[in-house]
């Protein structure tokens, strides 16, 4: 029995171990989409390579830690529906690249749903039910069971004993260095899986909702789009095409949060929003614990 | 250099083949959700639910935590002693080793070449004083005597003569000064001071059984006079068996020898000034009496 147990499992390590050589046809049944929700011609697009032709339009302000070296992504331009890519820019490591937290993605994602969350889900206890101070018939004699109100929990139209009370709050406060770190592991996850899109500016040639709609299809960059911007006035052209589109839709780099980047298939940056995410994620690395709320001001923390 | 690791390590290259992270996708790691414990479900756990057999037990009335049935119980029968009598009336003083000191001076949190005070020490997030909790300051260890080697010119609420003697071995000079709790969290968070609007006060004299420690010159309280401090100097310096380096032809002797007024919390500052930091701008009192009050 134990030989034959032996070689059941020999065979389970030979067939893993054949797998694992085999290479994409190697995920489990459970990891793999149906066909009807892969869309084919979405085929996975190369990192550029080191010896590109295209101009380096961004590099990073910060700087990058010497056991790490800059990404470096493809930076489009909406103002044609079928675009090459314009440049290069140059990514920080650790705000692009780091290691895929999946636990704090879903950490962050449940706070920011139940922060907010205030239930007004409210029962009457069978002292607040309207009536029920006289005893219905006397304790002993009438043959039936004691009661002492008509609104005990026991009976129809009774109080509730263990229901909802009152307006219940479902606020907390994740640390802040968890949520930071939530916003770079999502950009991360995004760029990793090649639905982050560096743009030059958001100038489009035509305020029709169409045009966009046509260009997201023609490039294959998926069915949503999460525009991230980080300067005070959008076009105009923009804020038309996109006012009455569900699936489009702008924020400002202040406003970028996970939820919204999960929601949204594709998420486009422009140049202006990498330089803000980046200097205000990389804070948090290196600023000393607060003494009093950021609010106020530090001479000395910049 | 042949050692640059590719950021994100493995695990991104993975997510290249994986399905697109969506909010469908999400889960907790496994093990981090412990289920929550329900009484009174099941089959096994319905019936008495935990609860035991009869008896107060199962009905809830057991008697208070300590009750022995009647005896004189062992929080009672135990005499009291006076060991935590008056604890909150005791004043505490957060440690800082000299080596700790040495280390936030080299790694660049302190500026040697300023005078260090308890809140250039917070700000460099070195020590962290809670005045609510009868803190009345800092006070220097002489773990690491050995090891310092700064000169510096630092101001602390106690210190003992072996750090006076390491201080001052280098060249520095200490200084015991006290800070009465408004004033103390004052000191520790000058920002959110300055903007609840309020003058600067005056800081208080110590209390009747602090004063000797401040006025001694051995200790180098704040208000010991200067020529008894510098004879204290010389011997501690004889005591301890080391040249005590002579302050009044160094670079830095103004730097060093920059002391506070008793009555003064900050550097630059005098009681009674409002520190304006939206506009930038020092308001200082006119009226008579309210400078003859903070001049006292």
């Amino acid at each position: 029995m134990l030989r034959i147990s032996v070689m059941a499992c020999s065979r389970g390590v030979a067939k893993r171990f054949m797998s694992s050589m085999s290479g994409e046809s190697s995920l489990p049944s459970n990891l793999r989409l149906p066909s009807n929700l892969v869309d084919p011609s979405r085929t996975k697009r190369p990192p550029p390579p080191a010896d590109s032709s295209l101009p380096i339009i961004r590099t990073c302000d910060s700087s990058v830690p010497a056991h790490l070296s800059p990404l470096l992504t493809w930076v489009e331009s909406l103002a044609a529906q079928q675009g090459d890519p314009v440049g290069l820019a140059q990514l920080h490591p650790d705000v692009f690249a780091v290691p895929s937290r999946l636990d704090i993605l879903h950490q962050v994602e449940v706070w920011q749903r139940s922060y907010k969350r205030i239930s007004y889900a409210n029962t009457k206890v069978r002292s607040e039910v309207r009536g029920g101070g006289r005893k219905p018939w006397r304790q002993k004699g009438s043959g039936r069971a004691r009661v002492g109100s008509i609104r005990s929990p026991l009976w129809r139209g009774g109080g509730v004993s263990h229901g909802p009370r009152g307006p219940t709050s479902y606020y907390y406060m994740l640390p802040m260095k968890v949520r930071v770190m939530g916003l770079k592991v999502a950009l991360s996850s995004k760029l990793a899986q090649d639905y982050l899109y560096v743009v030059e500016s958001l100038d489009l040639p035509t305020p029709d909702p169409q045009y966009i709609l046509d260009l997201l299809r023609q490039r294959h960059w998926g069915q949503s789009l999460l525009i991230v911007d980080a300067c005070d006035e959008l076009p105009e052209n923009l804020l038309q095409a996109t006012a009455n589109l569900k699936t489009v839709n702008i924020i400002p780099a202040i406003g970028l949060n996970v939820h919204s980047m999960l929601k949204h298939e594709a998420v486009v940056l422009t140049l202006a929003a990498v330089r803000f995410l980046e200097s205000k994620l990389l804070w948090h690395d290196e600023r000393y614990t607060p003494l009093y709320p950021f609010k106020m001001p530090y001479s000395d923390l910049p | 250099m042949s050692l640059i690791k590719k950021p994100g390590g493995k695990a991104l290259d993975v997510l290249q083949n994986l399905p697109r992270i969506t909010l469908a996708n999400l889960r907790p790691e496994p093990g981090s959700k412990q289920k929550e414990k329900r009484r009174g479900r099941g089959q096994y756990g319905g019936n008495r639910s935990g609860r035991g057999h009869k008896g107060e037990r199962q009905r809830g009335t057991r008697p208070r935590l300590g009750f022995e049935g009647g005896a004189t119980p062992f929080y009672l029968i135990i005499p009291k002693y006076g060991y935590n009598e008056g604890h909150s009336r005791r004043p505490q003083y957060q440690p800082l080793s000299l080596k700790r000191l040495q280390y936030l001076i080299d790694v660049g949190r302190l500026d040697p070449s300023q005078p260090i005070d308890l809140t250039q020490l917070v700000n460099a997030r070195g020590v962290t004083i809670q005045p609510q909790k009868r803190d009345f300051g800092v006070q220097l260890v002489d773990e690491g005597a050995e090891l310092f080697s700064a000169k510096i010119n630092i101001e602390v609420q106690r210190a003992s003569e072996a750090v006076i003697a390491a201080v001052e071995r280098n060249g520095g000079v200490l200084t015991n000064s006290f800070y009465d709790p408004i004033s103390l969290a004052i000191l520790i968070k000058p920002v959110p001071f300055f903007l609840r609007g309020q003058p600067i006060p005056k800081r208080m004299h110590p209390g009747e059984e602090m004063v000797p420690f401040y006025m001694d010159p051995c200790a180098r309280g704040y208000l010991a006079p200067p020529e008894q401090v510098q004879q204290a100097r010389l011997a501690l310096a004889k005591k301890y068996g080391y040249v005590l380096p002579d302050l009044s032809r160094d670079e830095l002797f103004h730097m060093l020898s920059s002391r506070k007024d008793p009555r003064q919390i900050f550097f630059g500052l005098s009681p009674g000034w409002v520190v304006n930091m939206a506009d930038r701008k020092i308001l200082k009192p006119t009226d008579e009496k309210l400078v003859q009050y903070y001049g006292s």
